[in-house]
């Protein structure tokens, strides 16, 4: 009880030390929201965001204060604990931001004016309870596709594929001329999982529905879906440069940058990194076509983080306030064009002044979007489906295994814990 | 009488101090006392009382009994990534005695040698790898090793042998020891200079005998110099084993903190690593319960192995004495 009163009256002190810093005006009660976050490499961005806010909301201040990412998690659960945690915070999609909530730390904010209809469900069901409940207001998503050399496509005389065919065959067009046709590389696994299988996976399991009738029990995952998604994992081996498997995702983007390679599996975060380094030659992206034949295309549009509400926040009115704003078109086009490469989910998409990210955007249109494939329900368990599927894509990779022995792999490993991988047979 | 004057009597600190002041060396224990309990022992067996309990955060306060060991050693899939990293630490540290503590061995041989002509500056150049940092000799080897601009497939391709160069680093048969052979590269200089100035301890009179009694050079250095380098050798092999056993930053360095390729490179730092602090990507649920229990048995195989150097060296001590 002592040490509380002590620690209490140290917090106090530190308090008011800061608080006599800066004149407080008491006319209108200031307000200060702390806005945690794992974004350490967006403060200079988050601070434009919220300095537009404060113009909107002139008695509200909001200090950005990121955590390093990897312990992101823990600091968070630890501040929630003991009572120290932020008003507002960046939320994990899926299972982590759910854990908060279950906990009860997390705020109800499914009545929160104009969210239903400024983001769609998809969006907003990385943030909610199966009774429909919502605990985060979508921020943000990450996409992918192919970044490709667009004057050695000129060159060349590759036009950009529409089939899952003809990107193969434009990929044999590259290794006929002595480059490399990909440049992606298995020595950082995460990028085998998020970059080449999970970007490639929507079209050939069907997007949202497809990925919902796995988590129903309906398919299994060693079904035609699953192994032809694996089975493409093996169509692109031979085009990945020689001794990928020792080679770092910064070396892969370096053979794309340094023009050795026609094109590059990526996500759309690298835009800011590609357009800094200023390669010599003009460079766009397409979405992963499908295989021909099938009209319905897929992009792997990932919807990355969202902001939620501490339940035991001092100032409710105005954090709501804050995560009203962010339901806006302004806060839209602001946050898009603020980081480019980081997409707003407002189903009203902005423009974005940024041409790269723009075009990344608009592989969206008359596309099908889908988050990536592990997230949603597959890492609540061990083995979970992340791990299963960037180990058996890298195993197809490097021939080791066929892409019906992966998906076999996959669905025996999930099937140790996932109810719904254990009665699909039936 | 106060109690401060009982006890600095009992210590014979005061009045009749004659007869007790054998004991006043316990006065002189109480400083390191409280600093190994302070910072050593309380963490320790903090430690090991985590192991009783789960939970997600920093503080795990759900008591479980010895349910995080049982899922260590009962769990197939934490079974198999704790025996693999266990195996994998047990390859790192042999490779370390075989590879870092013979060529120390033989560089302090060299090195001892007094006609040798710029001595000072081979043991500048062995040494100075171990001043850098890890990161440092970590990202220089990637590069030297990287498959497609590294150093050394350009000089084998040079030598036109380039069918020799393999992206070693990506295959699952050599990275571990690859990741081994740069640790012990870059750690040589320790074992060197130990086994230096073990060697320049030798008395110059043993040698001197043994030589006018007809002995040449390789027998001077196995039956005269090595018999005498006995307790150093055990030292530094004591101290590679618990080095090894606490690594991390080498392969956390060159690899990262899965182990890759398919935890090939794996060992019990960071297993530990993943299990107690960070998790593993993109779940990031990492219980200190199941880590204080990953540290729990590192500790134990570490106590194992000191004590029974220990006891090995004491007996042969004893031996020496009465034979």
């Amino acid at each position: 009880m002592k040490r509380t009163l002590l620690v209490l009256a140290l917090v106090a002190a530190v308090v008011v030390g800061l608080g006599s810093k800066a004149p407080v005006s008491t006319a209108q009660e200031e307000v200060t929201l702390v806005l945690g976050s794992w974004r350490v490499d967006d403060v200079e961005q988050i601070e434009a965001l919220t300095a537009a806010f404060h113009e909107a909301y002139p008695n509200i201040n909001v200090v950005f204060d990121p955590t390093n990412p990897p312990d992101y998690n823990a600091t968070l659960q630890s501040q929630f604990e003991t009572g120290n945690a932020p008003d507002l915070m960046y939320l994990r999609s899926f299972a982590v931001g759910r854990g908060l909530y279950d906990q009860g730390f997390l705020a109800d904010v499914s009545d929160l004016p104009g969210l239903t209809d400024a983001f769609t469900e998809g969006s907003l069901s990385a943030w909610s309870t199966e009774e429909g409940v919502h605990y985060g207001v979508p921020l943000m998503a990450v996409s992918h596709g192919i970044y490709y050399n667009a004057d050695l496509f000129n060159e060349l005389g590759i036009e950009i594929p529409e089939t899952w065919e003809e990107l193969l065959a434009a990929a044999q067009v590259l290794k006929d001329n002595d480059y490399d046709a990909f440049s992606n590389a298995s020595g950082e696994p995460w990028t085998i999982a998020e970059i080449v299988f999970m970007n490639l996976a929507p079209n050939y399991i069907g997007g949202y529905e497809g990925r919902l009738a796995y988590l129903n029990g309906e398919r299994c995952f060693n079904d035609e879906h699953a192994v032809a998604a694996f089975q493409a994992i093996a169509d692109l081996a031979p085009y990945f440069p020689k001794d990928n498997s020792a080679l770092t995702y910064y070396d892969s983007q370096q053979i794309f940058l340094l023009g050795e390679a026609g094109m590059w599996m990526g996500g759309s975060w690298d835009i800011p990194f590609f357009e800094s380094e200023a390669p010599d030659f003009e460079w766009s992206v397409f979405a992963v076509p499908a295989p021909e034949a099938q009209e319905e295309e897929y992009v792997s549009f990932h919807v990355d983080a969202a902001i939620g509400m501490n339940a035991a926040t001092e100032h409710p009115d105005e954090a709501q306030l804050f995560l009203e704003w962010m339901t806006t078109p302004e806060f839209a086009a602001l946050f898009g064009n603020l980081l480019p490469g980081f997409f707003p989910l407002n189903v009203q998409a902005p423009t974005l002044d940024n041409p790269h990210a723009d075009a990344f955007l608009k592989l969206n249109e008359g596309r099908g979007q889908d988050v990536r494939w592990a997230w949603d329900g597959l890492l609540d368990g061990e083995p979970n489906g992340y791990d299963l599927m960037q180990n058996n894509a890298i195993s197809v990779l490097n021939g080791e295994i066929n892409a019906q022995e992966a998906a076999d792999n996959l669905q025996n490993g999930l099937a140790e814990w996932l109810p719904a991988a254990q009665t699909c047979a039936q | 009488m106060t109690f401060v004057q009982k006890t600095l009597k009992r210590f014979g600190l005061i009045e009749d101090w004659q007869a007790p002041r054998r004991r006043a060396w316990l006065v002189f224990l109480v400083p390191g006392l409280i600093v190994y309990t302070l910072f050593m022992a309380y963490p320790l067996v903090n430690s090991m009382r985590l192991s009783f309990y789960t939970g997600i955060g920093l503080r795990p306060d759900h008591y479980v009994g010895l349910e995080n060991y049982k899922t260590l050693f009962g769990d197939t899939l934490w079974n198999e990534r704790f025996t693999n990293a266990l195996e994998n630490t047990f390859i790192f540290f042999g490779i370390h005695m075989v590879v870092q503590n013979s060529l120390g061995l033989l560089f302090a041989t060299i090195l001892s040698q007094k006609h040798l002509i710029g001595r000072n500056i081979y043991r500048t150049f062995i040494f100075i790898p171990a001043t850098m940092s890890v990161l440092l000799t970590a990202f220089l080897w990637r590069l030297i090793l990287n498959p497609r601009w590294g150093m050394l497939k350009v000089l084998l391709e040079r030598v036109g042998h380039e069918e020799w160069f393999k992206a070693w680093l990506g295959d699952t048969k050599y990275a571990l020891i690859v990741v081994s052979l740069v640790s012990s590269w870059q750690w040589v200089g320790l074992p060197t200079m130990m086994f230096l100035a073990g060697f320049l301890r030798v008395p110059d009179e043993l040698v001197e005998a043994a030589r006018v009694d007809g002995a040449n050079a390789w027998q001077i250095w196995f039956r005269i110099k090595l018999p005498l380098l006995k307790p150093i050798i055990g030292i530094v092999t004591i101290l590679t084993f618990i080095g090894n056993f606490n690594a991390f930053d080498v392969v956390y360095a060159m690899m990262g903190a899965n182990g890759p390729p398919q935890y090939s490179t794996d060992i019990m730092g960071t297993f530990f690593y993943r299990a107690a602090i960070a998790g593993e990507h993109p779940v990031a649920r990492s219980d200190m319960g199941i880590g204080a229990a990953v540290a729990t048995i590192t500790f134990l195989i570490l106590m194992v192995g000191v004590s029974s150097w220990l006891i090995f060296s004491r007996q042969q001590s004893e031996e020496a004495v009465l034979g």
